[in-house]
């Protein structure tokens, strides 16, 4: 092989996998298909038809009859099952088709493909697995106390933003970048673990806004610190603690997604606020709101890199990056047949950064921009007449 | 079935320099559970284990038992920590890639 240091370097973009993650997928809080009506959901290449029984139940089957493949998301609610919009064969969540009103029998071969569901700190959760297995419900996300409880938590803030042109995978590379927050989201990391273990893939960071940006994780006066684990390929649920000029909050945000396509996913995220004692519910949603729109600018900034980089197989990464490659190995584990898992993507690994380094560089960059900040001000003080346009 | 397959075999060999390269094993003074271990700086560390260190570790052990699939404890093992710091003043372990990674 040629000598690697006087070779230019090429971006192997690799080959997408041709399937979707095994294991649980969030489809957004439970309540919002609880109208009666039956609800369309993108999702593995498809669409999916989710519906309320009468006994307040949710069934997920896939999004087309098997007779004649009517498109059951339009169809209607009758009972406990789904009635197709084309000749009305009505399917039962467990998949079966229970009953063709025009017909004396029901052919036993009509079953079509029904998901597993589970519901988990108020969302609707399903099992998927191109092998087909039963799903496994020792490794559902863990249920977090008390966040069902309005006396305790806020109400959820659930927003979702499409996702075109990106494999999701892209998103799971955020829980081993931490140089990203400072380019990115306008923050320092002032420490940044990692732990990658079975189907758990863990961040933990402790961070402060930057001074010199506006827009990013909180500004100069807040304190951030994150647990972020990741419950199989799809589902983290972000333990925060802000420290805002000593005024402590708990929030969590639950980020998930679906993936919709070969290259395009449905990022969804929640977020709720553990009510600080002696606040009204007006201030802590509030406070719920201004969080959900921090970290909601947030993904849009995660967004707008996606939208436009290049997918890499083979990073280069200094020696201050995060574990991508074994961040990477953790992830394959979801789309091998479970007889092809070796034991390295589940074997725990632990990492641990020195942020001083960065943080040193970093610090240094911020007073450069705050005195250019500052002598623009004063310029702009002594040449009143011209004015600019606008702050950007 | 592979997934996300690289198409250059340079690649691998990339997959092999970020995840096995440089590993140095290392050996818990108390539960002699045997690590990899790689240091990019003073202050940074990677530890790869195995399943069959991870069985040995008391440690890990009695905190996977306690966290029962809920939030975890991800603390390092103190003891596996120590062991690791000695290696590095024994010089057992080389800081930094000579190549700048
Ligand atoms: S296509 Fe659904 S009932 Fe005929
Ligand atoms: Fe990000």
């Amino acid at each position: 092989m040629a000598d690697p240091t006087t070779q230019t370097r090429t971006l192997d973009h690799g080959t997408q996998p041709e399937r979707f993650a095994r294991g649980w997928h969030c489809l957004g809080l439970a309540r919002d298909f609880k109208d009666g009506k039956p609800h369309a959901v993108e999702a593995f290449g498809g669409k999916l038809v989710v519906w309320e029984n009468t006994k307040g139940e949710l069934g997920v089957l896939d999004g087309y009859c098997r007779h004649m493949g009517g498109d059951l998301t339009q169809g209607t609610v009758k009972g406990d099952e789904v009635g197709c919009p084309f000749h009305d064969w009505r399917w039962g969540a467990d998949g079966r088709c229970k009953q063709i009103p025009y017909a004396r029998r029901v052919p036993l071969r009509a079953r079509t493909k029904a998901y597993e569901t589970v519901i988990r700190n108020d969302s609707l959760l399903i099992w998927h697995d191109p092998e087909g297995s039963k799903a496994d419900y020792d490794i559902l996300p863990p249920e977090l106390p008390d966040v069902s409880n309005r006396e305790i938590y806020t109400d959820w803030i659930w927003n979702t933003v499409p996702i075109k042109g990106s494999h999701c995978r892209e998103l799971i590379d955020n829980v081993v970048d931490m140089a990203h927050f400072y380019y990115v989201h306008f923050a320092f990391p002032t420490d940044f673990r990692n732990v990658f273990e079975d189907h758990t893939a863990t961040q933990y960071m402790a961070s402060k806004g930057r001074p010199d940006v506006a827009g990013g994780y909180g500004d100069a006066d807040m304190f951030l610190k994150s647990e972020a684990t990741y419950y199989g390929p799809a589902y983290m649920i972000n333990w925060l603690e802000v420290d805002y000029k000593g005024f402590i909050t708990e929030v969590i945000l639950i980020n998930c997604h679906i993936p919709t396509g070969p290259d395009s996913f449905l990022l969804q995220y929640g977020i709720t606020v553990k009510k600080p004692e002696g606040l009204d519910d007006k201030t802590a949603n509030f406070i719920g709101k201004k969080y959900a729109d921090m970290f909601g600018d947030g993904f849009l900034q995660d967004v707008a890199i996606w939208e436009n980089k290049a997918p890499v197989q083979n990073p280069l990464l200094c020696e201050e990056d995060g574990p991508v490659y074994q961040l990477r190995r953790w992830y394959e584990q979801f789309y091998v047949d479970v007889a092809d898992i070796e034991p390295e993507m589940r074997a725990r690994f632990e990492f641990e950064v020195d942020t001083t380094k960065a943080n040193e560089f970093w610090q240094e960059e911020v007073a450069d921009n705050l005195r250019r900040i500052e002598a623009e001000k004063e310029a702009s003080v002594v040449e009143p007449v011209e004015t600019s346009e606008g702050a950007s | 079935m592979a997934s996300f397959v690289p198409r250059s075999p340079e690649t691998l060999e990339d997959q092999r320099l970020y995840t096995q390269a440089r590993l140095v094993e290392v050996e818990c003074l108390d539960c002699l559970a045997r690590v990899g271990v790689k240091k990019n700086s003073e202050h940074q560390t990677s530890v790869q284990w195995t399943a069959e260190a991870q069985a040995q570790c008391p440690d890990l052990v009695r905190r996977k038992a306690a966290a029962d699939g809920a939030r975890l404890v991800h603390a390092r093992c103190p003891r596996l920590a120590a062991s690791i710091e000695a290696a590095v003043a024994d010089g057992r372990i080389q800081i930094g890639a000579e190549d700048g990674y």
